[in-house]
C-alpha cells in the first residue's frame, strides 16, 4: 500500500479492501491476547491455519487472531462468524472437528461449548453467557474483529474516519467542547475530566507540546491497559491523534511498560504501519495537521504511572516525582505542556467523535459517563476482562458477572483500585461504579482492578500484602512515603505476629492519614488507602489480632493452630505421609494429632485431607 | 528589573518578590518555616515535607511544601494552624525516630513539639534529605553522588559504589549534611537512642510568638533562619 494523500484515497481504500473481503463466509476469531496465549492459544492458531489450508478453505475462511476477548478464565477461546458460536477450552486437537463440523458444515460441537454453572445448560452463542450479557462492551467488542496488527483490518471495521471527520470539518476548539460536553473522565485513577485537561493544555503557552499515553499499568491483578494495547492499538493510535490535533501536539509518546513485550510489539507495529500510510508524519492525509508518535519503553517501576515520574522517565532521567504546584498541562514533559492520559481514556476519544458526546454521556451516572473496563480477578469463579456502564452496582459485577466466589465461599469484600483503592465490604455492594460515589465510600475506580475476597482472606494480611508492595515501588524520594509507609508495615506486621497492641490502632490511623495529607505524588497519597478502608470497614478482625490473638480468616501464621478433629478423623494416613515435616503422628485407622512444635503451618494436610478434619483455629 | 506580588502569609500582608518561593518569602519576613531539605542556594525537591503550609485556592485548602510554592499575586498561605502543627509533628516523630543522632534533627522534633516517639528507635546515618547530592550536581557541577536505588533501598553513593577521580573531596557535601553535629551529649549509642530535649528552654520562646522566628538556639545544626 502507497502513501494516502487525501481522505478521498483513505476512503477508497476502505472501499477496496472491503470489496477483497466479499467472498469470505466465515470468520473464525481465536484470541491470542495474554491470558489465552498463556494457556497455549498459539498452538490452536497454528493448528486451525493448518487444518484450513489442508481443507483448502484459506480463502473463503478469515482466520484472525484477536486481541483480548475478555473470558480469560475459560481461555483459549474461539468465536465463529456468522453465528456467534462460542468455544471455551480449545486444544489443538480440537481443530480439525472445528473446521469440518463448524466452518464447513455449520453444526456445532456440544463438547466445546460454555456450561452455564447455574443452570447446568450449555450456552451457544457468546452473547447469551452470564459473563457477557450484563456487559456493555463499547471498546472491548471492537478487539473481536481486528487483528491488532493488520491496519487493513482496523480500516475495514471503520477505522481512522474518526481522525478524517476532524480534520475534514472540526475545529479543535469544537473537538474540545465535544469531549467536555460528553463528560469523559480519565481513566488512569485520577478521573480528572478529558476535556478540561486538553483545554487548560491548548490554552497554555507554548508552541511545542506534547501528548502521551499512559501504559505504564502496574496494579496486582489489573491488565486492562495491556489487553486494550495489545487487542486494538490503532484505537489508542487514533485518539492520539485526534488529542494531538485539539491541543495543537506535534508529537507524541506511548509510555508502555518492557514487561507488556506483545503491547510493546503491537504498538511499534502500528506506528510503522501508520507512518506508512501517512497516517502519521508530515500533512497527514493532505491536511495542516503534522504528528509523529514514539515508543518509550517503562523499566517497570509502579511509580511511573505517575504523571511526572512518567514524564522524567521519557525524559531519559530517573523514574521520580516532582512536585506538581504547576500542573503538567502547563509544564510538562521536557517543560512544555503536556497532556497524558490513560490507555483507555484515548481508546474512548474516537467512538466519541464519531458517535457524539450525547451518546457517550446518555450512558452512565451524573458525575461519570460512559463504560468502564474492570478487571476482575480473585477469588471469583469467572476471572477476566469486564466493561460495564458507569453506575453498574458493584453487586451485579461481582455477582452477576463473576459468578460469586469460588469453592462456595461466601465473598466478604471487594477492593477495587489496586494497591491505591480501598476495600468495600459486602453491605456495600449496592453501590454504584462511579468515580465519586466509591470515593467518598473510601475506595476509588482507579485504573479499574477489582479483586473479589472471600472469608478466608484476612483483611489485616491483605493490609499487609499491599503496603509491602508500596514499600518495594515508592521510589523514596520524600519522607512520608519512605517512612510512613514503612512504619505503618512494622506495626501491621507486629499485629499479624501477635505483637499488637490496642492503642496502634489509633497510631496507624493517625499515621496513615498524615501520609495521605503530606506525601509528594499521588502514590503517596493514595497509599495508606488499603490501611484506611480495612480499618473503617474491618475494624474488628484488626481488634480480633490485637486483644484476642485470633486470626478469624486462618491466615496469619503466628496466630493460627491446627489440629485434627478426632470425630472427622479416620486415620487413614494421607496427612501423615504428606507433612513434610513429620509433625503428624498417629495409628492406622485411629485419629492422628498434630505436634504442634513441629508444624509449621504449611496446610498441606488441610489441602490433603478428604473429610475436612483438619481444624485451623 | 523586579516584579513584586502580594501575598497573604499568616494573615500578614507581604510585598514578595515575584519567582521566589513561598518558604523564602516567609523567612526573609521573619516567619519561621521549620525546614531541612532546602538550602538558599540549592534547587528545592520537596522532599523532607516539614515546611508544608496550606495554600488556600477557592476557599479549598491544600497542603503541600513551601519551598516548591512560587509566590503568586493574592496567594493566602498558612503556615501555623492545628492542621499543619499536627502533620508536621508526625513528620518529626517519624524523622527522629529514624536518625535520632543528629542535633539538626533533634532539634527539630523539638520545635514541631515532639514529647514522645512512638515507634521503636533507628539509629540510621542518612535520612536522604539530598542536600549533599544537590550541593554536589548544582554547585560544583561534579555528580559525584546520587542517590541510589529506590524505596527503602534508597540510598546516596558514588557511582557503582566507586569514588571517582572527579570527586575533589571538596567536603561540601558534608559540610551541608544534617547528620554531622551530634546531640549536645553527644553520639547515642545503638539501643540508648531517646529524644534530647535539651532546648526546651528555647521552645517556650518559639511556642509565644507563634508564626514568627525568634532567631531561637533551635535549629543551629542546620543554621536555619539565620542564613544569608
Amino acid at each position: 500500500m502507497s502513501r494516502l494523500n487525501s481522505f478521498r484515497e483513505l476512503e477508497h481504500l476502505r472501499e477496496r479492501l472491503r470489496g477483497q473481503r466479499q467472498n469470505i463466509t466465515t470468520t473464525v476469531m481465536v484470541c491470542g491476547g495474554t491470558g489465552c496465549k498463556a494457556s497455549r492459544s498459539q498452538a490452536v492458531i497454528d493448528a486451525v491455519r493448518d487444518e484450513l489450508s489442508r481443507q483448502g478453505l484459506d480463502t473463503k475462511v478469515r482466520l484472525c487472531v484477536t486481541g483480548c476477548h475478555g473470558f480469560c478464565e475459560q481461555g483459549p477461546v474461539i468465536i465463529i462468524e456468522p453465528g456467534n458460536i462460542f468455544y471455551c477450552h480449545v486444544s489443538p486437537e480440537d481443530a480439525f472437528e472445528i473446521v469440518y463440523q463448524t466452518v464447513v458444515k455449520g453444526e456445532v460441537i456440544e463438547r466445546l461449548l460454555y456450561t452455564d454453572p447455574v443452570a447446568g445448560k450449555t450456552v451457544r452463542i457468546m452473547s447469551e453467557i452470564p459473563f457477557y450479557r450484563a456487559q456493555d462492551r463499547q471498546i472491548l467488542s471492537q478487539n473481536l474483529n481486528v487483528d491488532p496488527c493488520s491496519i487493513e483490518d482496523y480500516i475495514v471495521a471503520g477505522g481512522y474516519s474518526a481522525l478524517t471527520k476532524v480534520l475534514r470539518g472540526m475545529t479543535p476548539e469544537n473537538v474540545i467542547k465535544e469531549i467536555v460536553s460528553s463528560g469523559l473522565r480519565g481513566r488512569g485513577g485520577g478521573g480528572f475530566p478529558t476535556g478540561r485537561k486538553w483545554s487548560e493544555c491548548r490554552e497554555a503557552p507554548g508552541d511545542e507540546k506534547y501528548v502521551i499515553c499512559n501504559a505504564d499499568e502496574g496494579d496486582p491483578g489489573a491488565y486492562m491497559d495491556r489487553c486494550v494495547l495489545e487487542g486494538n492499538p490503532h484505537l489508542v493510535l487514533e485518539g492520539m491523534m485526534i488529542g494531538a490535533w485539539a491541543i495543537g501536539a506535534r508529537k507524541g509518546y506511548i509510555y508502555v511498560r518492557n514487561e507488556y513485550p506483545l503491547a510493546v510489539e503491537h504498538s511499534r507495529t502500528v506506528v510503522e504501519q501508520a507512518r506508512k500510510l501517512g497516517l502519521l508524519g508530515d500533512n497527514i492525509l493532505g491536511s495542516s495537521f503534522s504528528f509523529d508518535v514514539d515508543i518509550a519503553r517503562g523499566g517497570g517501576a509502579f511509580v511511573c504511572g505517575e504523571s511526572t515520574a512518567l514524564m522524567a522517565s521519557v525524559e531519559g532521567k530517573v523514574g521520580e516525582p516532582w512536585p506538581k504546584d504547576i500542573h503538567t498541562v502547563v509544564d510538562g514533559l521536557y517543560h512544555k505542556p503536556t497532556t497524558l492520559n490513560n490507555v483507555e481514556t484515548w481508546a474512548n476519544v474516537p467512538s466519541i467523535i464519531l458517535n457524539g458526546s450525547s451518546w457517550f454521556a446518555s450512558k452512565g451516572t451524573r458525575g461519570s459517563k460512559g463504560t468502564k473496563i474492570l478487571a476482575l480477578t480473585g477469588r471469583i469463579k469467572n476471572t477476566g476482562l469486564v466493561e460495564v456502564a458507569m453506575g453498574t452496582p458493584i453487586r451485579t459485577v461481582v455477582f452477576d458477572i463473576g459468578g460469586g466466589a469460588v469453592n462456595g465461599n461466601r465473598v466478604k469484600a471487594v477492593q477495587t483500585g489496586g494497591p491505591s483503592g480501598g476495600c468495600l465490604p459486602m453491605d456495600k455492594f449496592d453501590l454504584p461504579i462511579d468515580f465519586d460515589v466509591l470515593y467518598e465510600a473510601g475506595s476509588m475506580v482507579g485504573s479499574g482492578g477489582m479483586v473479589v475476597m472471600d472469608e478466608e482472606t484476612c483483611m489485616v494480611d491483605m493490609a499487609k500484602y499491599f503496603l509491602t508492595f508500596l514499600q518495594d515501588e515508592s521510589c523514596g524520594k520524600c519522607l512520608p512515603c519512605r517512612l510512613g509507609i514503612d512504619r505503618m508495615l512494622e506495626t501491621i506486621t507486629d499485629i499479624t505476629e501477635g505483637r499488637g497492641k490496642p492503642e496502634q490502632l489509633d497510631l496507624l490511623e493517625e499515621l496513615a492519614d498524615t501520609v495521605a495529607q503530606t506525601a509528594l505524588c499521588g502514590l503517596g497519597k493514595t497509599a495508606p488507602n488499603p490501611v484506611l478502608s480495612t480499618l473503617r470497614y474491618f475494624r474488628p478482625e484488626y481488634e480480633a489480632h490485637i486483644n484476642e490473638k485470633k486470626c478469624l480468616a486462618g491466615v496469619c501464621k503466628a496466630l493460627i493452630t491446627y489440629s485434627i478433629d478426632p470425630d472427622k478423623c479416620n486415620g487413614c494416613g494421607v496427612c501423615l505421609r504428606g507433612c513434610v515435616y513429620g509433625a503428624i503422628t498417629g495409628r492406622k485407622k485411629q485419629a492422628h494429632i498434630i505436634d504442634a512444635q513441629l508444624c509449621q503451618k504449611c496446610g498441606i494436610c488441610r489441602s490433603e485431607c478428604k473429610f475436612d478434619a483438619i481444624r485451623v483455629a | 528589573m523586579l516584579k513584586y506580588v502580594n501575598v497573604n502569609i499568616d494573615g500578614a500582608i507581604i510585598h514578595a518578590i515575584k519567582g521566589t518561593s513561598a518558604l523564602d518569602t516567609a523567612i526573609e519576613y521573619g516567619i519561621c518555616i521549620p525546614h531541612l531539605c532546602h538550602v538558599p542556594y540549592l534547587s528545592d525537591i520537596g522532599a523532607c515535607r516539614l515546611c508544608i503550609v496550606e495554600h488556600v485556592v477557592n476557599g479549598r485548602s491544600n497542603v503541600t511544601t513551601s519551598c516548591t510554592l512560587n509566590v503568586e499575586e493574592g496567594m493566602v498561605i498558612m503556615t501555623n494552624t492545628d492542621r499543619i502543627r499536627r502533620l508536621r509533628h508526625n513528620l518529626a516523630e517519624l524523622l527522629v525516630a529514624q536518625a535520632p543522632n543528629s542535633r539538626a534533627i533533634q532539634d527539630i522534633a523539638l520545635r514541631c513539639g515532639v514529647k514522645e516517639v512512638r515507634y521503636p528507635f533507628r539509629n540510621e546515618d542518612c535520612v536522604l534529605c539530598g542536600r549533599c547530592v544537590r550541593v554536589c550536581t548544582e554547585v560544583w557541577k561534579a555528580r559525584a553522588i546520587g542517590f541510589v536505588g529506590r524505596g527503602k533501598d534508597r540510598h546516596v553513593d558514588y557511582p557503582f559504589g566507586v569514588r571517582p577521580e572527579f570527586c575533589k573531596q571538596c567536603g561540601s557535601c558534608i559540610q551541608l549534611c544534617p547528620m554531622t553535629i551530634t546531640p549536645c551529649d553527644g553520639p547515642m549509642k545503638p539501643g540508648e537512642e531517646r529524644l534530647c530535649g535539651n532546648c526546651e528552654s528555647q521552645l517556650i520562646i518559639a511556642d509565644e510568638m507563634v508564626g514568627s522566628c525568634v532567631w531561637c538556639k533551635l535549629g543551629e545544626g542546620f543554621a536555619c533562619g539565620r542564613y544569608v
